[in-house]
């Protein structure tokens, strides 16, 4: 039942991450979908796969993106 | 085919349609990397649902593999046909692993390039830039 739920918070927060106005929002609803994908990569059987969608997921890819956010908006909250 | 394995190609279904209509309807530009994203991440997720099998042992966490084991133990893992037909199959894993690494670096380059682009147009909307361009 709980992979289930993981599935349906991938595909909601995706949604939500889409929809969300403010940008840095948006990137942390995008980090906890990745997150999730990577419990969704452990039950089916690819705890390789989900080690390094986690790590990547969950620390690289956020860091990037607002690395990126407050390079182009200097620290302003748009 | 598994109910499990058909509720992640919906799911997948949803982020690739979510990321396609973020693509090309959203006007901010990071929004659109936010969308590139998603669509590579549904595609990682259709390959790895392929490679599900039900019940099946993980290829690389072998819960008969204990600390105390001696060879006998699992000797009967040894038989390359019992392992082909319990272990999920680990073709999508190595593809899908070499796919997220790729997927971060042309993520890293996007992004600079939305840095330059902000630089030279002074704004994150992609009509204001054609606008600007004119």
């Amino acid at each position: 039942m709980f992979d289930y739920i993981l599935l349906f918070a991938v595909a909601l927060s995706a949604l939500m991450a889409i929809i969300q106005e403010n940008l840095y929002k948006s990137i942390i609803i995008l980090t906890f979908e990745s997150f999730s994908l990577a419990a969704v990569f452990h039950f089916l059987l690819a705890t390789d796969v989900a080690a390094v969608q986690a790590i990547l997921g969950a620390a690289l890819l956020p860091g990037l993106f607002i690395v990126a956010l407050y390079k182009t908006t200097q620290g302003r909250d748009e | 085919m598994e109910p499990f394995q058909v509720a992640s190609f919906v799911t997948a279904g949803i982020l690739i349609v979510t990321g396609l209509w973020a693509l090309l309807m959203m006007d901010n530009i990071l929004k659109k990397i936010i969308g590139a994203n998603l669509i590579g991440d549904g595609v990682n997720l259709v390959l790895i649902s392929i490679g599900y099998r039900p019940g099946g042992f993980i290829p690389e966490v072998m819960h008969h593999f204990h600390a105390t084991a001696t060879p006998s133990d699992y000797s009967h893992l040894l038989a390359f046909e019992e392992f082909a037909s319990n272990a999920s199959y680990s073709l999508p894993f190595a593809l899908v692993l070499t796919n997220i690494v790729i997927g971060a670096s042309t993520l890293s380059v996007m992004l600079a390039l939305a840095v330059v682009l902000y630089r030279k147009y002074h704004t994150l909307s992609v009509q204001k830039m054609f606008e600007g361009e004119e």
